[in-house]
């Protein structure tokens, strides 16, 4: 059964309180308050409260002057208003200053409390969710604008290097320089490769739904460790490993795979070329249900004022080796799914230092 | 009037298509390329050029990480006036963002745009429209 709405009630007199409580309190969450400073503290303290309802003749204060005042201050639960006037224009002022959903006419009957809730109830339902609705839009829209941005660079852009590369081939006798140009055209469409795997990645940890199952850290991790061996020894880069699972851990295999091969393939990207002690560390350990992974690298690190970027969307602080401008901004999306955070340690020209924790779910 | 190259593309295949084309215009030609746009504002900032006999043609691409070819313009046209004069900047870029061809009319230093791919035809007339400009 879904909880109880919670209303609120404010009357000066206590018999209405008690009445109004009497009658609603089997079907809703009621609270009632005596005076305005009653109902503010209910209002601090319960962010939930969905209406309130209000007496308009109550001693210091109207009830349309007390919603006025908590209007913007407590903008989300819905107002009605009750009174005994017959005056239409102060019913009119009360709706107009107060901005009130509608108005009960004293006395009231139930049938009148109870349509005024549900009416109010799917207003405010419908409202919230609309709220939900138009931020996660506006998100999308921008997300589609980069997209298309992208897509006339990041896809566009190889495609016409490649073009280009075949224009000129016609003008070339000499096979290094051909070998040199098609070795160059393969890395171009790699990068386009991996690109295109890494949209698809992202529209599966923005659109796919989570498979939970239990977690075996070394399992993964002796999966996914092959790939960076042979990247590891051609670039003389250590590659440490240290796994500490003690629990049973529950998450969402894809998402943590993921997120390990991008801090994992950016670690050996962006080794920093000087440095004779080349190497990277991962530490994984469970306990208390959360999992918490380093991932250290010895690169070319991060300048400050990119580090607040690094997680958006296309963006690269790098220039040396070609990024897509997904990864880190994928791994932030699928830790969202998973409840689990991220923080980011760099030096630069000394390394960088991933530290991701995520809770077992 | 001597002519020269600079070619600056985060792409390395694309600096090296634009190279050899070039090359096939003019074999002669001295061309350096530049796959990071600041240390070629660096060596630009260095020396003032020898503009009397002598033009450095540049091919600019847009979008590259870090110091993108707007940021480029933007810190090329605070040079002084002497070093700037020495320069033909051409941007060269596949982009069909129209954000990007609107903002690139701020940029007084800009001689031209091209559309990659770039080809003969394109260096051609580029270098013609040099040309009759020097006279």
């Amino acid at each position: 059964m879904p909880e109880k709405i919670k209303i609120l009630y404010i009357d000066d007199e206590s018999d209405n309180l008690f009445g109004f409580k009497a009658s609603f309190r089997v079907d809703y969450h009621i609270l009632t308050a005596i005076n305005i400073p009653q109902a503010i503290e209910y209002l601090d303290q319960h962010p939930d409260i969905r209406m309130v309802f209000c007496d308009q003749r109550m001693p210091g204060k109207s009830g349309v002057e007390f919603f006025e005042e908590i209007r913007s201050s407590y903008p989300l639960p819905i107002r009605i208003l009750l009174t005994a006037y017959t005056d239409v224009e102060s019913i009119i002022d009360a709706i107009n200053r107060g901005n009130i959903f509608r108005y009960v006419r004293k006395p009231w009957t139930e049938a009148d409390i109870i349509s005024a809730i549900d009416e109010s109830y799917r207003f405010y339902m419908t409202n919230s969710m609309l709220e939900v609705k138009v931020v996660e839009l506006e998100k999308a829209y921008d997300e589609l604008n980069k997209f298309a941005y992208s897509v006339s660079h990041d896809i566009r852009g190889p495609l016409s290097g490649i073009l280009g590369a075949i224009n000129i081939a016609r003008e070339i006798d000499d096979v290094d320089e051909m070998k040199e140009m098609l070795f160059l055209m393969e890395s171009s469409l790699k990068k386009l490769d991996t690109y295109i795997i890494n949209m698809h990645d992202y529209y599966s940890i923005q659109r796919g739904e989570l498979k939970i199952s239990k977690i075996d850290f070394t399992k993964i991790i002796n999966e996914i460790k092959t790939s960076y061996l042979t990247s590891a020894e051609a670039k003389g880069v250590a590659f440490n490993l240290e796994i500490k699972q003690g629990e049973h851990f529950r998450s969402d295999e894809l998402r943590l795979k993921l997120i390990l091969n991008n801090l994992l393939s950016n670690a050996f990207k962006y080794q920093n070329q000087k440095n004779p002690d080349k190497s990277v560390d991962v530490n994984i350990g469970v306990e208390h249900n959360t999992a918490t992974i380093y991932v250290k690298d010895t690169g070319i690190g991060i300048l400050g004022n990119h580090i607040g970027e690094i997680f958006n969307l296309f963006y690269r602080a790098n220039y040396q080796e070609v990024g897509s401008g997904f990864g880190l901004y994928n791994v932030k999306n699928a830790l969202v799914k998973l409840n689990g955070q991220i923080e980011v340690n760099s030096v630069m020209d000394k390394g960088t230092t991933f530290k991701v924790t995520i809770p077992s779910i | 009037m001597n002519y020269s190259f600079i070619v600056i593309d985060d792409g390395e295949l694309d600096c090296f298509i634009v190279k050899r084309i070039i090359k096939l215009a003019f074999p002669n030609a001295e061309i350096s390329t530049f796959t990071d746009a600041s240390p070629a504002l660096e060596n630009m900032r260095g020396k003032l050029p020898d503009f009397d006999n002598h033009c450095t043609l540049i091919l600019l691409d847009l979008n590259m990480p870090v110091m993108n070819g707007f940021q480029f313009l933007e810190e090329f046209e605070k040079l002084p006036f002497d070093i700037q004069k020495g320069y033909k900047i051409n941007v060269l870029s596949s982009t069909k963002n129209q954000t990007d061809i609107n903002q690139l009319a701020k940029y007084k230093s800009i001689n031209s745009f091209i559309e990659k791919p770039l080809n003969k035809e394109k260096v051609l007339l580029l270098m013609e429209e040099a040309q009759s400009q020097a006279k």
